[in-house]
């Protein structure tokens, strides 16, 4: 497994308004198995900070170490990081064109040029981790919101990654498909995934999350266990923000 | 003295009329107008069940003046037709060839236009620019002169390479938008899993854009069949170039040019037809 370090992390837009300070020096660590959770007021920065951590966004300052290797630098193989760091999206983003089956074992079989057979056999392991063994063959449209997450989620892990992103994974969800999707996300917590996800299912943060951190216009305000974080919280703006959704 | 009272009261009860607002209910609403509007019937979509839809009118309508043309005037309808017919295989050839070349430049131009690397999309926009400016016509002569001049190759390649680089930057500019128009998140989702942003785009943008462009290529077909009839003028006997000799030898403008006509409007509208059919297909399938 792995532990991500993000060092004095800076990300700068520039629009015809001028230059949007996204994230603003931050800090964090994510150790080995753990679980993280930011959480914030939209616009924060906390997916700019998780898009960062994969390089789907390029930080402007700073530094992110995984496994001690700092992906900020240019001699970096980003592609080799990618590969064993996992991402799952709000929009789950499967592949269209492709049925499950395909849409899991593409990566595998392109990039780490894993056989055919033993491509599906994985694949097979991993819809059945998430109760999904009998959708296979069906393309992701046919799905419900809550079963292509799952897929997205199967898909991530066909590359058997060190940690996983997620960004949002159930805000796009209807409420009765939520569940379906954080509880093969605890499973992956119970297993000693390490995770670092922008969500804003306080329940599952409570429940799940080793470090609960507190973002807002750019910068990380606060962190501490859920227990604090929940109970506790000291920044005006953290119990302002919990009052708000709580 | 009575009259001018009736009148005044008369005058008095128009203008409260006038200025009253009806609360009829009855009375015709004074909404803003609307405009109706259709999708064009160009291309008629497979459920339409009216019988006279305008498709339907102007291919039948063109049948049946060919037929009527060559039962009732055999002389000298007849021979105009099969003459002009022996063009058809020449007007094929060009066009199918042509729009396989143009197909294979729009990929690599739409790829072009897209690409990180600036100097790139600096080239295609360049040669897209370039050949949007130029009339097809002369455009047409002028490769084929030049092709001719340096390669000396056959009149049917000459004129097929040159439609193909025309075409080849309105497919171009097609694929471009049908890469852009497959969400960002495809891309996204490909490059996390680790994916290099070439085998992004061929096993995951590329096979997306085909849907999405494959109505328009058929559009594109169409317009090659009809502006392959300019290679007539590269010596090539196409269809219109049939027609055109056979005018010097006989005379028969007029007749001659219904006919080239006539061929041309109802292969195209066959054409059309099945660029409909198609575009319907791909809607079902998602």
């Amino acid at each position: 497994m792995a532990k991500i370090e993000i060092k004095d992390l800076s990300k700068d837009y520039t629009t015809p308004n001028g230059v949007l300070h996204a994230v603003k020096h931050a800090n964090l660590t994510v150790n080995d198995g753990e679980v993280v959770v930011i959480i914030g007021p939209s616009g924060s920065g906390k997916s700019t900070l998780l898009r960062c951590v994969n390089a789907l966004e390029t930080a402007t300052d700073g530094h992110i170490l995984i496994d001690g290797v700092d992906i900020t630098s240019p001699d970096t193989d980003i592609r080799q990081i990618r590969e064993e760091v996992g991402m799952v999206f709000q929009s789950f983003n499967l592949f269209p064109h492709l049925t499950v089956l395909d849409n899991i074992t593409l990566a595998p079989m392109k990039v780490k040029k894993m056989g055919k057979a033993e491509a599906e056999a994985l694949a097979k392991d991993l819809l059945k981790r998430v109760g999904l063994s009998d959708k296979a063959d069906v393309h992701p449209t046919q799905l419900s919101g809550g079963q292509q997450q799952r897929v997205a989620i199967a898909r991530s892990l066909a590359m058997k990654p060190k940690a996983m992103l997620f960004d949002e994974p159930t805000s796009a969800l209807d409420p009765e498909m939520i569940k379906e999707v954080l509880d093969v996300m605890t499973d992956l917590a119970k297993e000693g995934m390490t995770m670092l996800l922008v969500t804003h299912e306080m329940g599952f943060a409570k429940a799940a999350a080793d470090k609960v951190i507190f973002m807002d216009n750019g910068e990380i305000l606060e962190e501490g266990t859920p227990d604090k974080m929940f109970s506790h919280p000291e920044n005006p703006r953290t119990i302002d923000f919990l009052n708000h959704i709580l | 003295m009575n009259d001018n009272n009736t009148i005044e009261e008369k005058i008095r009860k128009e203008k409260l009329k006038e200025t009253t607002v009806s609360i009829d209910p009855h009375a015709a609403k004074p909404g803003p107008a609307t405009i109706q509007m259709t999708d064009g019937v160009l291309i008629p979509k497979k459920g339409e069940k009216h019988i006279f839809t305008s498709w339907r009118l102007t291919f039948f309508g063109a049948l049946a003046l060919s037929a009527i043309l060559l039962i009732f005037f055999p002389d000298p309808y007849r021979q105009i037709f099969t003459t002009c017919l022996r063009g058809l295989p020449v007007t094929f050839e060009v066009t199918i060839f042509s729009i396989i070349g143009a197909v294979i430049i729009g990929t690599f131009t739409g790829l072009g236009s897209v690409s990180k690397k600036r100097w790139l999309n600096m080239i295609c926009g360049i040669y897209v620019e370039l050949i949007r400016g130029i009339p097809l016509l002369v455009q047409l002569i002028f490769i084929y002169y030049a092709v001719g001049r340096f390669f000396h190759v056959e009149g049917l390649i000459a004129a097929i390479f040159s439609l193909s680089i025309c075409f080849g930057a309105y497919m171009g500019e097609i694929v471009r938008a049908g890469i852009q128009a497959i969400p960002k998140g495809q891309m996204e989702a490909a490059i996390a899993l680790g994916l290099s942003r070439s085998q992004a785009f061929r096993y995951i943008i590329l096979p997306q854009t085909i849907k999405v462009i494959l109505p328009a290529i058929g559009n594109e077909f169409i317009s090659m069949l009809k502006d392959s009839s300019l290679v007539s003028v590269l010596s090539l006997e196409d269809i219109l170039r049939c027609g055109r000799m056979y005018i010097s030898r006989t005379f028969l403008s007029l007749e001659t040019m219904l006919v080239v006509a006539l061929i041309y409007l109802i292969i195209t509208l066959v054409l059309s037809r099945l660029v409909g059919i198609l575009e319907e297909r791909l809607h079902k399938n998602g």
